[in-house]
């Protein structure tokens, strides 16, 4: 996978040069992820959270597991920024290093100018955090966890109740407000969670796979109440593993996979990283060797992979190539039932950098049908 | 820690328990006038201030005085667990006044049989006349107030140590954790919550006691000094528990070694057995044993009905404990999840 796509190191100075220069780079050719330009919801250049060569390593008498391996980015102020990777893959490890709740074993990492190992107060004061465990307590009610937390989070007595009641509101509690935790659903407990994450309105908002267990319904509501935070220029650093909630949501992503950072860019330059432009997804009742070759051998295909009775043609520009395609199939004689055209989703560029998909897997149950790396010219 | 506790039970319940009390702090005195010392006081005090026991420790510390109120003065004040005054004419119809410290339902009974002890050996026939200071005091009542410490202890366990650890364990602290709440906020805070919950036990529990063994209260003040005592024992003994839940990660852990804990300080702080009839060894634990002030203090208001005077050294060793346990819970309570 390396050598494929290292990971960013020292040696590597563009990648804060680029972040402010906004150059972009052919990965291919310099070896290494940049980062590019930002999109539209990447609201101000300016740096609020740098990471420099920051490792974690976890050791016990029998062993040592290397949670986060040299990782070096930077988040800017007012983006919202997803950290992608599988179980385990050390995003929040990384989380819990930027709020405080671990040390590191090497490297910097400054929140605001704070350095977290000297200035973890400070850190505190301007950070709001829903981290992955349920965290609220059950035997309070919502409006009692709220008002304990804005106290702890030192919100002003004479404005609490009110920004209790508009953060129920927004999380569609209102009407539950003075009703135990514990009798509340899953979604719920979690709604709650996350809008008490914001009770200050801080600075930076750290969210740790938030939408992990809702229903979509109460996905999107997250969602909105995500973008609306962002609009009054929260910065929001998003862990998740789900990759529609990363596409919607975040201005720039990077994938952390074993500890380390194997790409971070916009969503619309992740994509690039996939050789081939377009996904053409073909079904049949049998396939015939010698037609895989010729589709093989059309202009502009650069990768067919075949499974069962899917064939999964990956090519430059999908529209312009599919009578070519097409063309084939009549030649020998194989009637197609399906055929569709997409462009690659960020999970298809996760996969295509990692090997493996975003439950974890090692390739075998999770490895992308459609693509087939090694054919890859 | 299966094999170790029994192993501390077996060590120090079998000395905290019915060991040979030694060193019983006794006052002698003799009635005035004549001024000069009368043959059966030189003699018994001699006598007294030498009897031996078995294991060769000696059984009194004999301390003379020459004025009887202040002597009386040193019994009530607990400097003393008896007073003995010998007539002033040697005839056997003079009596031996022997005056104890009944709330210790131990000690007078082994003091008065150790003055018959030596009046007979020296051969004096004066009878003995025992002055019960508090009145007739059941084991009951004697033990019956150090449950009140028990039972703070027990609330203590199960109240602000264990919500600590349970917080660690589900990963609630992770919340607070990234707040901007300081270390010692959350240490006092969880001693405070810990401290609400034993003194409800601990003051539900001193009802109780009085309804079961029928102890009064002497007065108003008497009352409020019990919660006062009752309130600065569960910030004592909260304080150290939570020190030590700062460290646990695991309710497992924590609970074997707050079973121990509880187990020795509880039989160190002498609710079963005065503190004297343990070793050397023993007792100095006690020293650093906040239950032992706790005990102490509770008894000397609610069996002697003393007052400050008495209690005030009790209640600054407790003050003392807590503060040293609230340092030690902040310096080693972890901010982290490391």
């Amino acid at each position: 996978m390396s050598s494929v796509v290292p990971q960013v190191t020292r040696e590597d100075p563009v990648l804060v040069h680029d972040i402010k220069s906004g150059r972009s780079e052919n990965p291919a050719q310099s070896g290494v992820m940049l980062v590019r330009e930002l999109d539209d919801r990447v609201a101000d250049g300016t740096a609020i959270i740098r990471i420099d060569h920051l490792s974690k390593i976890f050791r016990n008498k029998t062993k040592t597991v290397i949670a986060v391996n040299d990782i070096s980015f930077e988040v800017m102020k007012g983006e919202i920024f997803g950290l992608l990777g599988s179980n385990g893959a050390g995003k929040s490890t990384l989380i819990r290093i930027l709020t405080t709740l671990l040390s590191p074993t090497s490297g910097n990492a400054f929140v605001n100018n704070y350095d977290i190992t000297k200035d973890p107060e400070k850190i505190r004061a301007i950070i709001g955090v829903c981290p992955q465990n349920y965290t609220s307590d059950n035997e309070l009610t919502a409006y009692q966890n709220l008002e304990f937390y804005g106290k702890l989070q030192n919100v002003p007595e004479n404005i609490l109740p009110d920004r209790i009641m508009e953060l129920l509101n927004m999380a569609g509690l209102a009407d539950r407000a003075y009703m135990p935790v514990s009798t509340f659903s899953g979604g719920m407990k979690r709604k709650l969670e996350i809008v008490r994450a914001f009770i200050h309105k801080p600075l930076i908002l750290f969210l740790d796979e938030p939408t992990i267990g809702l229903d979509p319904e109460a996905r999107r509501e997250v969602w909105q109440q995500i973008l609306m935070l962002n609009a009054e220029r929260t910065t929001i650093i998003l862990t998740t593993h789900y990759m529609d909630e990363a596409e919607k949501l975040c201005g720039r992503i990077t994938f952390v996979d074993h500890g380390s950072l194997i790409a971070l860019d916009t969503m619309e330059n992740l994509r690039k990283l996939i050789p081939a432009g377009d996904l053409i997804e073909i079904s049949v009742n049998h396939m015939d060797p010698l037609a895989e070759e010729a589709i093989r051998n059309v202009s502009l295909v650069n990768a067919v992979s075949v499974i069962e009775h899917n064939i999964t043609i990956s090519a430059t520009n999908g529209s312009r190539v599919l009578p070519a395609i097409i063309a084939v199939f009549e030649r020998y004689a194989i009637p197609i039932i399906s055929i569709s055209i997409r462009s690659p989703s960020l999970e298809d560029v996760f996969i295509y950098v990692t090997g493996k998909g975003l439950d974890g897997g090692n390739g075998n149950g999770c490895e992308a049908p459609s693509i087939d790396r090694r054919q890859v010219s | 820690m299966t094999l170790f506790i029994p192993i501390m039970y077996l060590v120090v319940f079998g000395n905290a328990m019915g060991g040979s009390l030694s060193h019983i702090p006794v006052g002698v005195v003799q009635e005035v006038p004549p001024y000069n010392d009368t043959p059966l006081f030189t003699n018994a005090a001699y006598q007294l201030n030498h009897l031996d026991q078995t294991d060769a420790n000696k059984m009194l510390d004999v301390i003379t005085y020459s004025d009887e109120a202040l002597a009386k003065q040193d019994l009530e004040n607990g400097k003393l667990s008896a007073v003995i005054v010998f007539p002033s004419a040697v005839s056997n119809d003079h009596a031996i006044r022997l005056y104890v410290d009944s709330s210790d339902s131990v000690t007078p009974p082994i003091v008065e049989a150790a003055v018959n002890e030596v009046l007979l050996a020296i051969g004096a026939q004066n009878p003995v006349v025992v002055d019960e200071i508090y009145g007739d005091i059941k084991y009951i009542q004697f033990f019956g107030v150090s449950v009140i410490m028990m039972a703070i202890f027990s609330a203590t366990m199960f109240g602000g140590g264990m919500a600590l650890i349970r917080d660690r364990e589900n990963g609630i602290h992770e919340g607070y954790l990234v707040t901007p709440i300081k270390r010692a906020s959350i240490i006092m805070g969880i001693i405070s919550s810990g401290t609400v919950r034993a003194f409800i036990a601990g003051f539900t529990i001193f009802w109780i006691d009085l309804l079961v063994t029928g102890i009064t209260i002497q007065s108003f003040q008497d009352f409020l000094l019990v919660v006062l005592v009752i309130l600065i024992a569960c910030i004592g003994v909260n304080s150290f528990v939570i020190s030590l839940a700062s460290r646990f990660s695991a309710q497992q852990e924590y609970m074997s070694l707050i079973a121990f804990f509880n187990m020795i300080l509880f039989l160190t702080s002498g609710a079963f057995y005065p503190v004297i009839g343990m070793p050397d060894w023993l007792r100095w634990i006690t020293i650093i044993n906040p239950e032992y002030y706790g005990v102490h203090a509770l008894r000397s208001i609610i069996l002697r009905n003393q007052g400050f005077n008495v209690i005030g050294t009790d209640l600054l060793a407790l003050l003392i404990f807590s503060t040293a346990m609230i340092i030690l819970g902040i310096v080693t309570y972890r901010r982290t999840l490391e």
